[in-house]
């Protein structure tokens, strides 16, 4: 009898005047789906019902037509699935049913056959299959064969990949797993990798040909679909990785080859990517550890459409985490991990060469990203071998070097990679003078424009302020300096450009902040022998000296400072050093010799400040000679006063700075310091303004006051006063009220420190004097923000005054008895 | 129908990768636990009986794949579900984190009927590691907040908890189940001798 003489399961044939096409709106889709999983719901209903009723072949035939629904090709590849979950979920069901249920008497596994068509009947051949191996496991070798075999019917690519997806899925639990089986019949793990293998092969072959099907304007969608589809294929290679009685051995022997070896031969770029990348993903490291040599030979002879290096970033990726992630579990040392003859970057960095040899295809920059990985790998899993990572900065030069790259644009894409390649140094080591061990991170920066050589460098030194890496000689401070050239002077290639580009505003800020990172560095440049110290400063000088003037007045200071730092601690260590006396000496020619550089480049403010600052210095060191030095330093700084300096708010800053420094100074002997009061004095009085000779002639009685002579405060009360008395007579020129009337006040301070001081010249009669004249000239100002100022300083001048004369301090000098405040 | 019980439950493990989901059912399916890291790559089910309530049940076990890029072909999977297993590393705080993300990501894709007292559990995962991140207060808190999931501190590495938990978790998937059938998934209607003029297979294939 004909078990499925039904009139209802001939009307499921399908009927051609129904035909349409495929439709493409989500939609049609979501409406097709809806209608699919309806009836496959309404035959699964059926099902259980007689099911329930103990009605087998009814049920089976409701099972049949409910399978019908996955023969449908109007369905997208994520909508199939839905539709193949509703269905497969129903199967489940039966499967359970049958499991428990099933006697030896109806032999379902003919019965089946029965089914018209072929999907609907392999489904159910499969599922009937696993019950029939679960009640007796000696079937299960050649039911499995049988399986595997007989899905070859369906040829159509999305049905054939989805009925053998659930193959896959109905004997994930009873794969043979054993090395020999107590029965031959229940198979082994061979048998296992077996059948998995053919079935990845059938299904691969299924879904690469759907790249070949169908119109040639549908690849995009079709391209798509097979993405979609992809993981079907994958789960072949999952359930081998399952296979726990598969040794390292049996993946080596059998597994890996028989992918590889399917991978390659089907020639197709979308599927050689994707299952390369899966079996990284699905296989354990301690596995890829071992065949590295054969997954990487394969991956030169991809297609050229594989993006070869996402496959070895992805190993390698995966690789350096496992290092790193059973070096933190095991708590020993990280290089413990991974064994000792696994030669993991001399295998990988061969292997790259030959890959990169063997595909011309490929783009340079995808070439650079491969030794960005290899840099990578070296890092993560042999921090300790700067020679791994020297050597693939000398790969990557070399490559350059054949294909003649050189002067390589920051426009280019490839400099990008190249970029990262040498910052991920940068980063990894936090320490540039392991920077300077690699020999071939310079031959490679040579390689870049000099854009990129300056952002580079920039990069470099603010690692270098960062982490607060100091360089502690002076050869180190060489290399160092070398590789950050492009900050310190200009390209010699380029001049003229740069020159232009640097005159723009917007340019200047950014040109500075590069210029004070320059300076900062210098700072760190300490090592804590005074000698090699020198040494250092006389490096960096021979290269912060060809910058320009832009550049000497950011980099050149901090060099000065350094050496004067210096000379206090060849001072500080005179009785070690026998020799500190003429080391100072050089110190200060140097210094000498950096500030009239700075002066040649029309910097006089700065060298001025420079040459004081030097002068005090060697006031306090006081070497052999010291006073024709500092003598020296003070006439240069008066000879940029009075040649260089013309604007005169910066003339009165210059002079008052003279004065100041001199006043401290006490290393002059008469013979030289009589000159210098004399001109400090003239200077002052010479001034353009009024108000600027008033101050500085005010300024100057400091001079003759608390200024040195031989080494004792000069209280020279005549001079002194005369200083006071001649400001007060340049006050009472001023025309403007207002800047008198403050210069007035201004005086009376001056008068008031002096005559508390104990300058017995000074009398109570000059201070009610000058009270009485700004007494009668402060009513008479407009009221301003100035006047305001004048007004409170002149306000808190009296309370001093009052305080003094209220006070009953045994200590002070003079009595303020007298004074008339109102 | 109501003669024949139903007797499969459906359970989804969800989590970020590597925080152990596929190692937690390795452990409660096949008592073993490996130390090596195999990706899962799209989602595959374990089956395991289990006596819940003097019955013997079949749990289907979904493990799915942490990482996104891995479910090509969409979540269909989480349909039908009678639990949802939420797993997280406590030495990640992260993973922690997403649960959330998770949690509404199930409820959205799987649209249960009755999503508020859809049955999940949620595991912290890796307490045998001694560098801890997430408190068990914290992850408790998080749990009474979303309508008091059962949490469980397990290690799939030890054996932990685990099979204490999947006896909640088939517990919990057992009473949704019994629920879901009250409901029942009649079909809309049966029109007999209706003309079937759903569009067959337009290239005529016999298969």
């Amino acid at each position: 009898m004909y078990p499925w003489s039904s009139s209802s399961y001939s009307g499921q044939a399908p009927n051609p005047a129904q035909n349409r096409t495929m439709p493409n709106g989500l939609d049609d889709q979501e409406k097709l789906l809806a209608e699919a999983v309806g009836a496959a719901r309404k035959q699964a209903f059926q099902m259980n019902h007689f099911l329930d009723k103990e009605r087998m072949l009814d049920s089976l035939k409701c099972a049949s037509t409910m399978l019908s629904e996955l023969r449908t090709s109007l369905l997208s590849p994520k909508s199939y699935y839905e539709l193949y979950m509703a269905v497969t979920n129903e199967l489940n069901h039966l499967e359970l049913y049958l499991s428990e249920k099933s006697d030896k008497k109806t032999d379902l596994y003919e019965l089946v056959q029965y089914s018209h068509t072929i999907v609907p009947r392999l489904y159910l051949l499969i599922t009937v299959g696993i019950v029939y191996i679960k009640n007796d496991s000696t079937l299960k070798r050649s039911i499995l064969k049988d399986l595997v075999e007989m899905c070859r019917g369906v040829q159509h690519p999305l049905r054939g990949l989805f009925l053998r997806n659930y193959l896959l899925q109905c004997t994930r639990n009873i794969l043979p797993d054993v090395m020999v089986a107590e029965n031959e019949h229940e198979g082994n793990v061979y048998d296992a990798i077996d059948f998995v293998l053919t079935n990845f092969a059938e299904m691969n072959k299924l879904w690469v040909r759907m790249q070949h099907q169908g119109h040639s304007s549908e690849k995009t969608r079709r391209e798509k679909e097979r993405e979609e589809l992809k993981i079907l294929v994958g789960t072949n290679l999952v359930r081998l990785s399952q296979l726990e009685s598969a040794t390292l051995e049996t993946y080596q022997r059998l597994i890996l080859p028989g992918i590889l070896e399917q991978v390659v031969s089907c020639r197709d770029a979308i599927a050689q990517e994707y299952l390369m990348e899966c079996i990284i993903q699905v296989f354990p490291d301690e596995f890829h550890l071992q065949t590295l040599d054969p997954f990487l030979k394969s991956c030169a002879q991809l297609e050229t459409g594989v993006n070869v290096k996402n496959i070895i970033i992805s190993l390698i990726e995966r690789l350096a985490a496992y290092n790193q992630r059973s070096g933190k579990t095991s708590g020993n040392g990280i290089d413990a991990i991974i064994p000792a003859e696994v030669e993991l970057f001399e295998v990988f960095s061969v292997q790259v060469a030959n890959i990169v040899q063997m595909r011309h295809d490929m783009p340079l920059e995808d070439t650079i990203s491969l030794q960005v990985a290899l840099l990578s790998l070296a890092q993560k899993v042999y921090p300790d071998r700067i020679d791994y990572v020297d050597k693939v900065l000398g790969t990557t030069a070399q490559i350059l070097q054949r294909m003649n790259m050189n002067n390589i644009s920051h426009l280019l894409s490839v400099n990008q990679e190249l970029s990262r390649l040498l910052r991920i140094c940068i980063d990894f080591y936090n320490n540039a003078l392991t920077i300077i061990q690699l020999h071939n991170f310079c031959p490679l920066l040579e390689k870049f424009d000099y854009t990129s050589r300056k952002s580079l460098a920039l990069y470099l030194v603010m690692n270098i302020l960062e982490n607060e890496t100091q360089v502690p000689t002076a050869d180190q401070a060489d290399s160092l300096l070398t590789i950050i050239t492009p900050l310190i002077k200009d390209d010699d290639a380029s001049k003229d450009i740069l020159a232009v580009a640097g005159a723009s505003s917007t340019d200047a800020e950014e040109f500075a902040e590069e210029q004070g990172v320059v300076a900062r560095f210098i700072h760190l440049m300490r090592s804590d022998e005074p000698d090699m110290q020198y040494k250092m400063l006389q490096t960096a000088r021979k290269h912060l000296g060809n910058g320009g003037g832009q550049r000497l007045k950011h980099v050149l200071p901090p060099l000065v400072f350094a050496a004067y730092q210096l000379a206090f601690k060849y001072k500080a260590i005179a009785e070690q050093d026998e020799n500190w006396d003429k080391k100072c000496q050089k110190i200060v020619q140097y210094c000498h010799s950096t500030i009239s550089a700075l002066a040649k480049a029309d910097l006089a403010d700065l060298a001025l400040r420079l040459y004081l600052q030097g002068a005090l210095v060697i006031g306090e060191i006081r070497y052999t000679n010291h006073e024709t030095v500092a003598y020296e330093f003070m006439t240069q700084a008066f000879s940029l006063y009075e040649d260089e300096i013309s604007d005169s708010k910066a003339q009165l800053a210059a002079i008052t700075l003279i004065m100041s420094t001199f006043e401290q100074m006490s290393c002059f002997g008469e013979e030289n310091a009589e000159p210098l009061r004399t001109n400090c004095a003239l200077a002052a009085s010479k001034l353009l303004k009024k108000p600027d000779q008033c101050r500085g002639v005010v300024a100057c009685a400091a001079l003759f006051w608390s200024g040195k002579q031989n080494g004792e405060e000069m209280r020279d009360e005549k001079r002194t006063l005369d200083c006071l008395k001649k400001g007060a007579r340049i006050a009472s020129q001023c025309l403007d009220t207002g800047v008198q009337v403050q210069l007035y006040v201004e005086l009376l301070n001056h008068y008031l420190f002096y005559f508390e001081r104990g300058n017995s010249l000074i009398t109570v009669a000059m201070l009610n004097q000058l009270i009485a004249k700004v007494n009668e000239e402060l009513p008479n100002l407009e009221p301003s923000e100035e006047t305001k100022q004048i007004e409170s300083h002149y306000k808190n001048t009296l309370a001093h005054v009052r305080s003094r004369m209220e006070s009953s301090d045994a200590a002070l000098e003079v009595s303020f008895a007298g004074i008339t405040l109102n | 129908m109501a003669t024949r019980k139903k007797s499969l439950l459906k359970v989804i493990i969800l989590g970020d990768s590597s925080v152990g989901k596929t190692s937690l059912m390795n452990q409660y399916v096949n008592k073993r636990f490996s130390n090596q890291y195999k990706a899962t790559i799209g989602a595959d089910f374990c089956t395991k009986e289990v006596v819940v309530n003097d019955r013997v049940v079949t749990m289907q076990i979904w493990d799915t794949a942490g990482q996104e890029r891995f479910q090509s072909l969409g979540v269909a999977f989480y349909r039908g579900a009678d639990c949802c297993v939420l797993v997280y590393d406590v030495t990640a705080p992260n993973s922690f984190k997403n649960l959330d993300s998770w949690r509404d990501e199930f409820l959205i894709q799987a649209s249960p009927r009755d999503p508020e007292h859809f049955p999940f559990v949620v595991l912290g995962n890796k307490v045998d590691l001694d560098n801890r991140q997430v408190s068990t207060r914290r992850a408790q808190q998080w749990c009474q907040s979303k309508n008091d999931i059962p949490y469980y501190e397990t290690s799939a590495k030890e054996g932990i908890n685990v099979e204490m938990a999947f006896q909640t978790i088939a517990k919990n998937a057992l009473e949704q189940e019994a629920e879901a059938e009250v409901i029942n998934d009649f079909p809309d209607q049966i029109i007999l001798n209706s003309q079937n003029n759903r569009p067959g297979n337009p290239d005529n294939c016999q298969c």
